[in-house]
């Protein structure tokens, strides 16, 4: 009997020591908690927030100039573009995605490769944007990333051996995935990025261990979504009620509205944010409506997959000001309260103030210079009042000559694109990767598709400015005033990152990482990385020291839409690298 | 820009691809007449999955622009290679993936010949806001067919289609973002748009007619009769109505070579030009159980084409 007891005790032991040594398992808990611990980071977003804010101060405003490159890791091969990655770090090891659907696990200390997973893509794939990946989610003893296949891959992170892959949607239809996942309480969560005519965005949980698929959401009015329980397919209720309310005739049933740039998570609320791209057709002539849920967030329980609630930043959008930009949950403190809100900077160029409990309005400004499609944002509702002549023509009623020109400002790329801002709880200020630029959108008098006529818009996208285009800016979320900007010759492609040091960091297409005074915006460090930076920065905490990585490689939407643009970024070389930065030991009390 | 005004790229892509033109053109295969004929194939551009102008069965090229694109290839003395192109969001963006520049996922794929190009002036000069010639990387040669819009309906629900004003009472069936789509949903202030039903293919738009879930389908009309044959237990016909206010109802089909190949292009040209004038191209069609029209482009050459 009791050497039985022993032997059972000396198991659970024996297993409790494996878990502890071996896995170093990523829990709910690290994933909680990570924007307030310093030794990993485990989240796309430092923080299922998306503050992008670190709580170190040992790299500051008055030591940032000792900043020095620690090592460089080059992601190899004749796949130099386009290097959007945010790194992960968990124990030591660096998790980076890289284009093309690829990831790596890289030493943190010396950058050394311990694997690399190459996704094999299909032939004929036609991603619609650039063969960028945003980074990879980490739970358990297992990494997760999107491919440009529309897949989701697991990874034991150890190893980098493949545990499951499972298709998230057709990639023959036009979907892919470019998103950071985000995992829930065991459910890795998924947009889908859609890159041809008739897909229809949705969000979907996975169970994380295993991959079966256990809700999926549709983003578009009138379609069903379902839970899935023990292998059933369990109704669980129609986008929206029903189709057909901000839809004519059967449009609903193709309307775009793409999740493709991932969400955010509210633990204090138990919601995930997902923005939606534009509607479908690109006409918005043909949809009469606001087409719901397209150019939105929408509010969504992890649980079962419901809507919460929705915002529609742009209604009918005839700019393609696609809506996903990122939605990151923060404490507004105004008049004695602390108001559970959240903030998005949009692709039209205003900038929201949520209510992230109900979705209500608090209140919303333009966070660029010109914005030319509405006058301003209803008080009330925050819904947008069009100008007049401000939405581009239909092309349905064109005689055969060239349509007039519209301007609109911003262009169909964004105040803001995919790139995502930082909030620092000490400032209380945004730090918004803008840009300013405008399009001519006119309809053509010819156009052919897939071997038949066809009705088509030009348009060409133009810098707002001669000596720039790129805008980081503080932005008060309080008063909704810019309190400070640095322009940049080239368009912002980059994302931010703020610590509590008192600095904003960012990239530029030009190939530096910049540190800025979060207070003033005084630049106060550069590198040149060797090529664009259109990556996200982080910071971490490893043996005492505090290190900053960046990958670097120009690529991304700009140099393939870039217009009048491309005159500005043409000489600008490709790349592929990680940069990972620290403050030397000695340099830590330096002035 | 997921979804995008990515079919708005139109011209826009274009004038951009102008720009890079010069560094990315060494990276793509130089395959010039000679070097074609030397290497004895030829790979023959066609739209995926597209019948009846271009399909695979059992691992076969089908359809009419493959026999074409074989009468060619018999022609030069070289082998017939099929070259599947997946539609990007409009005919410049295959220009670009599959002629002169490559797509950015593989760089160094491209078609010696693409078919079923539209042949049109307009679209060749066209110009960009800076007064570049858009389309100046591919030549566009040897137009071999007329293409036109068509409507095909039910006969038992429909009786006759004499106009499409029928439309707004009685569901019609268009492929997703096409000119019918677009045609159909905006013409007459919108007043059809809600009987408009969006198929991803014409042969799904065919499927939903014959459940009788839409009275008619419009498309093109080589695809309308493919589908017609095999839904020949239904009454359908083809309606011979006008497209009041429809920016193209017919236009010219051809091929394009890149624009430094252009003996190859001359060589595309005289096979198929004969074959336009002794009536090869019209044989080749109705083995295919397809009505054929001569392009426009003959018109002013050999004079009006008869009546069919």
């Amino acid at each position: 009997m009791s050497s039985i007891s022993i032997g059972k005790t000396f198991t659970a032991s024996a297993l409790a020591l494996a878990v502890s040594f071996g896995a170093h398992a990523v829990t709910d808990q690290d994933l909680l908690n990570d924007h307030k611990t310093v030794d990993k980071i485990v989240t796309y977003g430092m923080g299922y927030q998306g503050q992008r804010y670190s709580p170190m101060t040992t790299l500051n405003t008055s030591n940032v100039n000792y900043l020095t490159p620690a090592w460089a890791f080059s992601f190899g091969g004749e796949k130099q573009r386009g290097q959007e990655s945010q790194p992960l770090i968990e124990d030591g090891v660096m998790y980076v995605t890289a284009s093309y659907s690829r990831i790596w696990a890289v030493d943190a200390r010396t950058g050394e490769q311990i694997w690399q997973y190459d996704a094999r893509l299909p032939d004929g794939i036609m991603p619609c944007c650039d063969v960028v990946n945003r980074g990879a989610a980490i739970y358990g003893d297992m990494v997760y990333f999107g491919t440009l296949d529309a897949k989701l891959v697991a990874l034991n992170k150890k190893t980098g051996k493949v545990v499951w892959i499972k298709t998230v949607a057709d990639y023959q239809e036009g979907y892919a995935i470019t998103a950071a996942p985000i995992v829930v309480d065991g459910k890795l969560i998924t947009g889908v990025s859609g890159g041809e005519f008739g897909i229809v965005g949705k969000v979907e949980a996975y169970d994380a261990k295993t991959g079966d698929l256990l809700w999926t959401r549709p983003t578009v009015e009138g379609h069903m979504g379902y839970v899935y329980k023990d292998g059933k397919k369990i109704e669980s209720g129609i986008s929206g009620g029903e189709a057909g309310k901000t839809w004519p005739g059967d449009m609903w049933k193709s309307g775009g509205a793409a999740t493709w740039l991932g969400g955010t998570y509210d633990p204090e609320t138990d919601t995930l944010f997902f923005g939606t791209g534009n509607p479908a057709p690109w006409n918005s002539h043909l949809r009469p409506g606001d087409n719901l849920f397209s150019a939105s967030r929408v509010a969504i329980d992890p649980n079962d997959g419901s809507i919460k609630w929705h915002f529609q930043t742009t209604p009918n959008d005839g700019w393609d000001y696609d809506g996903v930009n990122e939605l990151i949950p923060f404490d507004l403190k105004e008049n004695g309260k602390t108001i559970k809100a959240a903030a998005t900077a949009d692709r039209n160029g205003f900038f929201y103030v949520l209510n992230r409990e109900d979705g209500s309005f608090i209140r919303g400004f333009p966070f660029v210079d010109t914005i030319s499609w509405a006058e301003g944002l209803d008080s009330k509702t925050g819904r947008p009042i069009f100008k007049e002549g401000g939405r581009p023509g239909n092309p349905a009623d064109l005689d055969g000559e060239k349509g007039e020109t519209v301007v609109a400002y911003p262009a169909f790329l964004g105040g803001k694109n995919w790139m995502p801002m930082a909030y620092s709880p000490d400032t209380e200020l945004f730090y918004v990767p803008s840009n300013e630029w405008s399009m001519d959108i006119w309809n053509e008098p010819v156009s052919y598709k897939k071997g038949a006529a066809y009705l088509g818009a030009g348009f060409t996208i133009k810098p707002a400015n001669d000596d720039f285009i790129g805008v980081l800016r503080a932005m008060d979320p309080k008063t909704g005033k810019e309190v400070w900007r640095q322009n940049n010759s080239a368009p912002l492609w980059g994302g931010a990152m703020t610590t509590a040091g008192g600095l904003v960091f960012t990239g530029t297409p030009e190939g530096f990482l910049k540190a800025f005074d979060a207070k003033t915006g005084e630049e106060l460090w550069k590198f040149n990385t060797g090529s664009g930076v259109v990556g996200t920065p982080v910071t971490w905490e490893m043996d005492g020291e505090q290190y900053v990585s960046v990958a670097s490689g120009w690529g991304g939407a700009v140099p393939l839409w870039g217009g009048e643009v491309a005159r500005v970024v043409r000489d600008f070389n490709q790349g592929g690298m990680v940069w990972t930065f620290k403050l030397p030991q000695d340099r830590v009390s330096a002035k | 820009m997921t979804f995008a005004f990515r079919v708005l790229l139109v011209l826009f892509a274009l004038s951009v691809a102008n720009v890079n033109a010069q560094e990315t053109r060494l990276l793509i295969p130089d395959r010039t007449l000679d070097i074609i004929q030397d290497s004895g194939f030829l790979n023959v551009g066609m739209y995926k999955d597209f019948p009846p102008y271009s399909y695979e069965e059992n691992g076969e090229a089908k359809g009419v622009d493959a026999d074409l694109g074989r009468r060619i290839a018999d022609a030069l003395g070289v082998e017939f290679r099929s070259y599947w192109i997946t539609p990007d969001e409009n005919l410049g963006d295959d220009l670009r993936n599959h002629i002169w520049k490559g797509h950015y996922l593989s760089k160094t794929r491209v078609a010696d010949i693409m078919m079923r190009v539209p042949y049109d002036s307009v679209f060749k000069y066209m110009r960009d806001s800076t007064g570049e010639m858009i389309n100046e990387q591919v030549v566009f040669v040897a137009p071999y067919q007329q293409e036109h819009w068509k409507i095909v309906f039910d006969e038992e629900k429909l009786g006759d289609v004499n106009t499409i004003a029928k439309f707004q009472y009685h569901p019609i069936g268009v492929e997703i973002d096409t000119l019918p789509a677009t045609y159909l949903t905006s013409t007459f202030g919108g007043q059809m748009r809600d009987q408009v039903n969006h198929y991803m293919t014409i042969t799904k738009a065919f499927d939903a007619m014959a459940k009788g879930d839409v009275s008619a389908v419009m498309g093109m009309r080589a695809e309308l009769e493919h589908n017609l044959k095999a839904h020949s237990d239904r009454p359908l016909a083809m309606a011979n109505n006008g497209f009041p206010g429809i920016t193209k109802q017919s236009w010219d089909v051809g091929i394009a070579v890149r624009h430094l190949h252009r003996a190859l292009g001359y060589s595309v040209e005289a096979v198929v030009d004969r074959m336009v004038r002794n009536g090869e191209l019209a044989e080749l069609y109705q083995q295919h159980g397809l009505s054929y029209s001569r392009p426009a482009y003959y018109d002013v050459i050999l004079g009006p084409e008869e009546a069919e």
